[in-house]
Formats: structure tokens, sequence, C-alpha cells
């Protein structure tokens, strides 16, 4: 059965969702995306009955077949790590044998036997999210709702974590939702995501035709977009500035385009392409970064564009040089708002 | 360097202030006399009475005041600063208005009196009422700021997890706020055993150990009255040592 939101409007403290209409599928690993103070957490909460929608309706969730672990994982700072994990099990009177024998094989299968006994308030985040990811699958949830499950760890250790939500996933077969602000984290687990703005779902689908088109300018801002610019449209082209850019849109009042930077290419000559988009521009500055090299080109309006450390070295970039950069009409992407 | 040395010199003048009259106390009651006073059965007897009594008035504190707490520490609604007030009321108010205002409701002429026959001014539930209504605060106040340091999602996890809010609440929520409630507590009843102003208008009989010492004093002088006030502070300060010595290991 697949879980519904219907209608929900909640106002909850400095929070607020707004008409939110989501319908999550069984078995599905489902994302909800947003900046924080989205309310990302607040609907985590109604699914899971801690909360009262105002208006609205929930339905297709068994309330006793959850498992929630928020971000800093709450672990009961006055019991043991293993007592912790037995929470929900001596809850529901289990015999003493059986939560000790389901104990130790959970902490087998999560690899945090040696940490059973130790102080939870000791243990370092990944050991802590290890704990409480047993502690939720003690009572084998059919839904596991995750609230920013990675935000306390390093960045190494949160791309581990990754996979193991989805080996975790794969193994259970349950419904798992996931709530962050990291779209690289959304894009590697989601089947579906969400995206919620200011309270409300503004784009829901898979993740990657949510990353290629971004339904308005706030969602692409979201999901970092750069090179978003808005003006007049006027027989395909838009001004900017000053600047006319060939676009996809015969006329508008107001529109905004989005040049994605992986599709500009900058030379030193002008090319010989069909791509009618073809500036001189001035290298304004050079920015390194991990693995790419953001270049910005001032072209009348600042273009951003990563290349290569290889291609930065061959084209031997640096601020002031006049460059060419050429990007294709159908490589630009247009939002009416 | 300055600032450490005045700082240090400001704080040790509070504490001489406070030490030196109860070291002088002590040392002018001359331990043959204390003996002897300790073997006054009317002296012995007021100061159970007095730590009885106060027991009794922090035991029902845990049973009200820690409900209420949680509530006021919990929740936002209208009124709650006026609650607030109310219970902050009894540290400001002169405590022999409290007894005043205490007899309003629970004297002889009294609308509670009248309708249950029970007649309760000069007993030891009038002293451990009347410790109650004075000393409350410290154990509410304690137990509030307590639960406000607690992440309410500690408590909605264990809902999650198949917990009543009842469980919850008894096995993460209290659980976790013990210390605030036993310093509270023991700030409570500590409060409750120096009460004087609202005990000696409820009930000047049986008569508590500070009703004791005013009694002695008045009708016989200093001398008579140290050696009883000199024995409640040397018990009162065992049992306070003791009880923080057995919490700190209990940690």
């Amino acid at each position: 059965m697949n879980l519904k939101l219907q209608k929900i409007n909640k106002h909850f403290k400095q929070f607020v969702l707004r008409d939110i209409n989501l319908e999550i599928q069984e078995g599905e690993y489902f994302v909800i995306l947003g900046p924080s103070g989205a309310g990302k957490t607040l609907i985590l909460e109604l699914i899971a009955g801690l909360i009262k929608p105002d208006t609205g309706e929930i339905s297709g969730v068994d309330r006793q077949k959850i498992g929630f672990i928020y971000q800093d994982y709450m672990l009961f700072p006055h019991l043991s790590a293993a007592e912790n994990i037995a929470y929900g099990l001596k809850v529901k009177k289990m015999p003493k044998e059986d939560i000790k024998t389901l104990v130790a094989g959970l902490a087998v299968r999560y690899g945090i036997e040696h940490l059973l006994d130790r102080d939870v308030v000791n243990l370092s985040g990944g050991e802590k999210q290890r704990v409480a990811i047993a502690r939720a699958m003690a009572v084998s949830p059919r839904f596991l709702l995750l609230d920013e499950p990675t935000a306390a760890l390093d960045r190494n250790l949160r791309i581990k974590t990754r996979s193991m939500f989805l080996d975790l996933h794969k193994k259970t077969a349950a419904t798992f939702i996931h709530v962050t602000h990291d779209f690289e984290e959304a894009l590697t687990l989601a089947d579906r995501l969400a995206i919620l703005i200011n309270g409300r779902v503004v784009q829901c689908g898979k993740p990657d035709d949510v990353f290629n088109n971004p339904g308005n300018k706030e969602i692409a801002d979201f999901l970092g977009y750069r090179n978003v610019f808005g003006g007049v449209v006027k027989k395909g082209l838009i001004d900017l500035m000053g600047v006319s850019v060939a676009v996809p849109l015969d006329d508008a009042e107001f529109a905004y385009i989005a040049i994605l930077s992986d599709d500009i290419i900058i030379s030193k000559r002008r090319l010989q392409s069909s791509a009618r988009n073809s500036f001189r521009g001035t290298v304004k500055d050079v920015i390194n970064s991990s693995s790419l090299v953001e270049v910005v080109l001032d072209i009348g309006i600042d273009l951003s564009v990563d290349i290569t450390r290889k291609s930065k070295e061959e084209l031997n970039i640096k601020p002031g040089d006049p460059m060419w950069a050429t990007f294709k009409v159908s490589s630009i992407k247009v939002f009416k708002h | 360097m300055k600032f450490k040395i005045i700082f240090s010199f400001l704080g040790f003048l509070l504490v001489i202030f406070i030490a030196l009259p109860i070291f002088k106390m002590l040392v002018a009651a001359d331990p043959g006399t204390l003996v002897e006073t300790a073997k006054d059965s009317e002296v012995y007897s007021a100061i159970f009475l007095t730590l009885r009594a106060s027991l009794w008035a922090t035991i029902a504190a845990l049973l009200f005041g820690v409900p209420l707490a949680y509530i006021l520490a919990r929740n936002d609604f209208k009124g709650k600063k006026i609650i607030e007030g109310i219970i902050d009321l009894p540290v400001i108010i002169p405590h022999t208005a409290a007894g005043i205002a205490l007899l309003t409701v629970l004297g002889r002429n009294s609308w509670f009196s009248k309708m249950s026959g029970i007649e309760i001014i000069g007993t030891e539930i009038a002293i451990s009422l009347g410790m109650f209504f004075v000393s409350v605060p410290f154990l509410v106040n304690a137990a509030k700021e307590g639960f406000k340091l607690i992440d309410e999602r500690y408590e909605k996890t264990a809902i999650t997890l198949g917990a009543t809010p009842w469980k919850a609440f008894l096995t993460v929520s209290l659980p976790m706020v013990k210390k605030s409630v036993i310093s509270g507590s023991i700030m409570m009843w500590g409060r409750g055993i120096s009460e004087f102003g609202v005990v000696v208008i409820l009930a000047y009989h049986p008569v508590t150990a500070p009703v004791l010492i005013f009694e002695r004093f008045q009708n016989f002088g200093l001398k008579y009255a140290l050696p009883v006030t000199a024995l409640l502070i040397l018990i009162s300060l065992a049992i306070f040592v003791i009880v923080r010595i057995f919490e700190d290991k209990k940690r």
C-alpha cells in the first residue's frame, strides 16, 4: 500500500507546511530535499504520527511499524548502547532472553559488538549512527524515516554512509523516507524525490528529471545552478544587460535562463561551430576546487565555466586573458518564473 | 591577575559573612551542652518533626510539582506567565503573610474546615502544608529548567519505538532529568526545614525546631537558644552532605 499525504497543512512553531500532496510507493527510497527551515522534519513527524496535521489526511502508514532516526541520533544518554538498542523490544515486553539474542544479532549486523557496553555519550558520530540504526531496526520497521542522518558526519563518512543506506534499503525492502539538504546525497539515494522550499513541495519526480529540468528559478538556484540570468525575450533573443543571447523561446516579457557551465566551451580563438552563441570576453577569475577549475569570464555578464585542471594548464588561463565562450541554444534552460 | 585577585577577594568577603556567624555559634555551644540538649526530648522531637514535616512536603511536591514542571517546560500556552508568576510568589511574599493566607483556606472558620469537619490547624499536616507552600517553587523551578534542557526529540524517538507517552516520560524524560529533580528536592527540603514564619502561624504546637529556637530565645535568652540552633545546623549539614555524597557516588 502506498503512503499518501493529501492536502496537508500544518503550522508548528516557526515552521509551516502548505498544501502538501505526496504519494510514496511501498518499498521506495524517497528523498525529501530542501534547504534548512523548509519544514522537512515536520513532514517526517507527521508521517510518524508524532504530531497531527491542522488539515489534510495521511494514509497507508502503520504507526507500529516505523523507525525514526533524527539528526544527532537522539541516543538515550542514560542507557548503554545495548540498552538503547533493546529499548523498543523492552517496551514491547519481549522476553529478556529473546531481547539479548536479538540485540547480539543486530550488533553483529551493524558492526557494533565492541560498543554494546559503552556509554553512548562517548561514541563517535559514526558509531552513534550505527547504534541508532540498530535501535530503529530492532523493531523491524516497514517505514524508515531518516532526518538528515548524515549531517553530523564528516565528508568521507557521509559518502560511505550513503552506500550503507542503499544496502540497508535493499536488504529490508522497507519504505525509506530520507530528508536532506544535500542534493548530491539525494541524487545518489533517491528512487524519487520531492523538493520542499518554504513549506511547499515545488517539484517531485525521478532525480535525473528533477535535476535536468528544474521547474523554476528558485529550484534551479537551490540545485546549485550557476549562470542564471533574467531578461526580456524578443524574437528568440534574450537581452541580458546589453548582451543578446539566442534562446529556445520566441517572445516573453520576462524569463530566466540557465546556461549549464558544462555546456560552455571556452577557447583562445573563436570556434568554427554551429553554436549560435559565441561571445568574446575577459577572464575575471580562476578558482581552484578539488576536482575542477572554475573560470569566471566577463562577456558583459559574468559566465561561470568549469574546466578540468588539464585544460587549465593547456590553455594557460590567467585573469585578464581574452577568451571566447561558445554554447548551443539547445543547452539553455528557460524558466518562466 | 589583578582581575582574579579582586574577584576572589569580593567572593571571600561574602563567604566569610555567611560562615563566620555560624562558626561563632558552633564554637560558643560547648560539646557538653550540645549532648545535654540532644537528650532533651522536647529538642529532639522538635528537630525530627521538622525534618519529617519537610520531607512530607517534598514528597508531595514531587507528585504534584514534577508534572507541572514538565507542562511548563514543554508547552507554550496563554496564561503560562501567570502560572509561573504564581509559582514564584511564595519566594517573594513575607512568610507570615503566607501563613495568614493559608489560614483563610485551612483555618477553623474556613470553607474547607466546615465542609470536611477536619481540623488541621495545629497539626503536623498544617506544618507540612505551610512548608510546602513556601518551598515548592525550588523544586518546580529546578525540575522545569531540567526538562527544558532535554531535547523533546528523545521522547519522540521513544514513542516511535513503541512507547506510550507515559512510558516515554518514565523511562526517558524522568531519568534524564533526575539530577535536577534531586537537586531541587534537596533545596526544597532544606528550605522547608528552615521555615519559621508560615509554621508559627499555622501551628505553634507541635513545635518545630525553628519555633523552639524562637521560643527559647524569647523566654530564656540567647544562651538557651544557642545549643538548639547549633544542633539543628549540625544535623542539617550532616544530612545534606550525606545526600550529596550519595548522589555523586551514584553517577
